[in-house]
């Protein structure tokens, strides 16, 4: 900030200013009418996940009175069970997948830019794209409901019941394509918040003075990057035994139901902190504001917040203690569950200590950041007995398990993001929500919760077990389960409350002044609702509190003071910074409105809906027409007309991003392909697992995949690679003769492969229905066959960009990006060839 | 350049990556072994197995101090804010890694492998 005060008294002429800030609101403007579904600005996109999730959060609030209406009393027919199991598995899925998880991610689409003092996200229209695969595959899946085909196997989806044997409806297809579908939409918010995060932080936004949310929102979005994939596979798998009849969780095929629960809590348990990271995030944000001090211990919020992220991977088997496995193995695991609760003590002795030093204001916002303390801690007191191996034995699959879960995940989540809402409302709106309402809204939801799910434990400890659609009069659990139902309604109401407030504050709250709050980050700083741009000028920011040491900071932004203050060339400009140090690296120029995303994800909801009829051909032709469309989205970046038209400097700035080695286009493709590698490694955890512990698991004596082919395709693959990496090191140079005629014979060696792949196939004659050895061989070589092919024709296309002047020594970004798709695909390759052709022939199959 | 290395901001998830690594090794060492050779449970926890799983434990435990110690060092010499930060943060990852390899890793010594 020291240097702010040097930006902030540079003087511009009224004139200049006013055709300044014209220029802004020209290159900035979202358009109106059917052209607002062009819209990729991040405000708007981060409240169109708000929203959605919202309505979604309503629809499985229905279903969560209708569990509770049926459970009331001992032996109601309310619901018949077949509908009854389709509405719990209904709740839980939307619940999870179609709110919690969206809403947060819309929070921090629309927070993150703000905090950190950029005008948008790194890459809007993946923004753009992740919305509409949300809204369509949240459709699709909520669809099923309303024609009484829903699933029905629990939101876990375990198989041999949710296999086509026990599943026979389309309920189980609705659920896989349609969370896979959704989950496209939260990996490409997770990439792109990560690269956001690390390298678009306003000038002097150093690692160490970035606002705390930035970093449980970095954790948060990692660990979906990661996280995600493995059910992302599950489903893949899943879709294809029952659509195809590939064997891989049947075991009569060699393969085992037990690894869909791996592949499942692999996803599942890091999910949780999935959702309460941002929580917390939204915890360490209000309280230093209404405490009106900095937070107690900053570097070890990050130490708690980075040991959560990676401990939480380690507990998943405790959901399958109940499986049958070594005691041995279940301490290591029964360990994990303990030690994860460490990091999050920390955070809340932090917080209980900022709230001890400061001097606490007890306004709506902090009271469901009180409610969350109590809450929270509950579930997370429960969560340690679970750990407890003996106790979760006793307690599995009871309501115990049900009332711990609602009280971490409404406790972690829910609390904090109402909380959120009624912090950042006027931010939305521009005005004040009532007292009085938020605070009957928050007693309210507050009472009726814990009668609802504090009574559960008792239920379950009584031995009342989850997911059963009624009970006996004799069972003793009759009065817990009229207090629980009763006690939904008074929450219930709480929520209908909280919504009134939220609708009338549109029309009758008053309205708010700058930084109502006395808030110390940078979201405060721009207009109140903010503009499509966010910020006039961008500022140097060297503290914590930007807005508690520089007050006037608003001002001297919304007057063009500091940087990146001209708009005339007709560039939507954000800073690139280095991820250590916050240095000035280059100026970011991103893409605008456009319809590319929209198509996409509409071709792409016709491919899941044709698969979901099995109409195969046209799924095929979707499936072009999608990859039509993205690539086309592909061709407008970099030095392309409409995503740079004038190319000309700034004197004084870095360099434009694609004039350079190392834009955000390398850090997003290299994140994109730490979401793949953690996919590939499931597939291959997948491969070994079977191998080693299916029990009927059958391997033919030789392996059906020629090595001499695999080989040849592998050399082709390595010299297009060294090839690449010449070109690069050339560019790097500023040579860049022959650099067209370089890439088209990458990319017919890339084609090279891909035949050699397609003819390992043919030969291989595998029969993918009979075993689940021959089914993982098909899938893993599609998988390589996808991936060497998508090599060739990005780098035909590169080739392309040459001749059409886009990609060149002046522009030499993107055969970067390219090359690090090629190295993971190399990579990956021969760890394909190594695991299923070469370690077969060594150790010998079993038939 | 030494230096650069210990304060980089990579340190702050490497210590708790390898306690994943290790993590996998020990879940997958032990599920593999006793799928395809279980020990004799009248043994007990003395073990080839159990005694392997404790050696890579304490590998990995001594492995992650020095890079703790190594962090911490490189902490203090700094003079660079943002490094200093990186650096003492991934001092306390190793650490508390180090502590996790070994709060897992424990029972090794006491529970017989494939029980």
């Amino acid at each position: 900030m020291n240097d702010s005060s040097q930006d902030s008294s540079r003087k511009t002429a009224p004139e200049d200013t006013r055709r300044f800030l014209e220029d802004l609101e020209r290159v900035w403007a979202n358009p109106r009418g059917l052209g607002a579904l062009t819209i990729v600005n991040h405000t708007t996109v981060g409240l169109r996940f708000m929203l959605t999730g919202m309505a979604f959060f309503l629809v499985g609030g229905v279903l969560a009175m209708l569990i509770r209406s049926q459970l009331a009393f001992p032996g109601q027919n309310f619901m018949a069970p077949e509908i009854y199991n389709q509405v719990v598995t209904m709740h839980g899925t939307v619940m999870m997948f179609l709110f919690a998880i969206p809403i947060l991610e819309g929070l921090a689409i629309y927070m993150i830019p703000k905090m950190i003092g950029a005008r948008d996200l790194v890459c809007p229209r993946l923004s753009a794209f992740g919305y509409w695969c949300y809204l369509f595959g949240g459709l699709i899946l909520l669809s099923s409901l309303f024609m009484e085909m829903a699933p029905s196997s629990g939101w876990f989806m375990y198989t041999p019941l949710s296999s086509k044997v026990y599943s026979p409806g389309l309920g189980s297809d609705f659920w896989l394509l349609g969370i896979t579908f959704v989950e496209i939409s939260a990996l490409s918010a997770g990439v792109e918040l990560v690269v956001s995060i690390l390298r678009t932080r306003t000038q002097g936004m150093a690692l160490h003075k970035m606002p705390l949310f930035a970093w449980y929102i970095l954790a948060m979005a990692m660990m979906i990057v990661v996280g995600f994939p493995p059910l992302i596979l599950g489903s893949v798998l899943l879709e294809l035994e029952r659509a195809v009849g590939m064997p891989f969780f049947d075991v009569a095929g060699g393969g085992d139901p037990i690894l869909w629960q791996h592949l499942f809590w692999l996803f599942g348990h890091p999910e949780v902190y999935i959702i309460f990271l941002p929580g917390a995030g939204i915890v360490s944000t209000l309280i230093p504001v209404f405490a009106g001090r900095p937070i107690v211990g900053y570097g070890w919020a990050v130490f708690a917040v980075i040991t959560t992220g990676f401990i939480s991977f380690g507990l998943w088997v405790h959901h399958m203690f109940t499986v049958g496995m070594p005691q041995l193995a279940q301490t290591f695991f029964s360990a994990a569950s303990m030690l994860v609760a460490v990091p999050t003590g920390i955070q809340i002795f932090l917080w209980l200590a900022t709230l001890w030093l400061g001097k606490p204001r007890l306004q709506v916002p902090m009271l469901w950041i009180f409610g969350f303390l109590f809450v929270f801690v509950l579930g997370g007191l429960t969560g340690v007995m679970l750990a407890l191996v003996p106790f979760n034995w006793q307690v599995h699959d009871t309501h115990f398990v049900v009332a711990h879960m609602h009280y971490v995940l409404v406790g972690g989540m829910f609390f904090p993001l109402i909380g959120g809402l009624y912090y950042w409302l006027p931010l939305f709106s521009g005005r004040m929500p009532s007292q009085t309402l938020g605070k009957w809204g928050f007693w309210l939801t507050f009472l009726g919760f814990n009668g609802t799910f504090l009574i559960m434990h008792w239920t379950g400890l009584l031995g009342m077990p989850r997911r059963v659609y009624t009970y006996g009069a004799d069972e003793g659990w009759q009065l817990f389960n009229l207090i629980s139902s009763v006690s939904s309604f008074l929450m219930a109401m709480g929520i209908a409350m909280i919504l009134v407030d939220i609708m009338l504050h549109f029309r009758f709250g008053k309205p708010a002044r700058q930084n109502p709050w006395n808030a110390d980050t940078l979201e405060w700083a721009t207009s109140m609702p903010p503009s499509p741009y966010n910020f006039v000028s961008l500022p140097k920011v060297e503290t914590r509190h930007p807005l508690w040491e520089y007050p006037q900071l608003p001002r001297t932004i919304a007057e063009g003071r500091h940087g990146l203050a001209a708009a005339f060339h007709g560039r939507r400009e954000i800073w690139g910074t280095d991820p250590l140090t916050g240095k000035l690296r280059e100026v970011i120029h991103i893409p605008t409105n456009s319809w590319w995303p929209l198509f996409a994800a509409l071709a792409l909801a016709v491919v899941c809906i044709s698969l979901l009829l099995r109409w195969y051909p046209l799924a095929g032709i979707a499936v072009l027409v999608a990859a039509g469309f993205l690539l086309r989205w592909s061709w407008e970046n970099g030095a392309h007309p409409r995503a740079a038209p004038d190319t000309r400097e700034q004197p004084g700035n870095p360099p434009l991003h694609s004039r350079t080695l190392d834009g955000p286009g390398v850090w997003t493709m290299a994140v994109a392909l730490l979401a793949n590698g953690a996919f590939f490694l499931s597939l291959l955890f997948g491969w070994f697992y079977l191998w080693t512990i299916s029990p009927e698991w059958s391997m033919p004596p030789e392996s059906p995949l020629s090595l001499t082919l695999l080989v040849l395709a592998g050399l082709a693959s390595s010299a297009g690679w060294l090839w690449l990496e010449r070109c690069v090191r050339r560019l790097r140079r500023r040579q860049g003769a022959g650099l067209a005629k370089g890439l088209y014979m990458i990319s017919a060696l890339g084609a090279v492969q891909l035949g050699l792949l397609v003819w390992v196939l043919v030969l291989a004659e595998l029969d993918v229905t009979a075993t689940a050895h021959d089914a993982v061989l098909m899938v893993s070589l599609v998988y390589v066959m996808l991936h060497t092919g998508f090599g060739a024709v990005l780098t035909l296309l590169q080739g392309l960009r040459v001749g059409y002047g886009y990609v060149g020594v002046e522009a030499p970004l993107e055969p970067v990006v390219v090359r690090l798709l090629w190295r993971y695909n190399l990579g990956v390759y021969w760890i394909v060839v190594v695991s299923l052709a070469v370690l077969p022939r060594m150790i010998g199959g079993t038939t | 350049m030494r230096q650069i290395l210990w304060t980089h901001p990579i340190n702050l998830v490497v210590g708790l990556t390898l306690w994943s690594v290790w993590f996998v090794a020990m879940y997958g060492g032990l599920s593999v072994v006793c799928a395809i050779a279980p020990p004799d449970p009248e043994q007990g926890p003395l073990t080839l197995l159990n005694a392997g799983l404790a050696l890579l434990t304490l590998i990995t435990v001594a492995f992650l101090a020095w890079l703790a110690w190594k962090c911490f060092h490189a902490s203090q010499q700094t003079t660079m804010r943002a490094a200093h930060f990186c650096a003492i943060v991934s001092a306390g990852l190793y650490l508390a890694s180090m502590v996790a390899v070994l709060f897992v890793g424990v029972p090794v010594l006491g529970l017989s492998p494939c029980v």
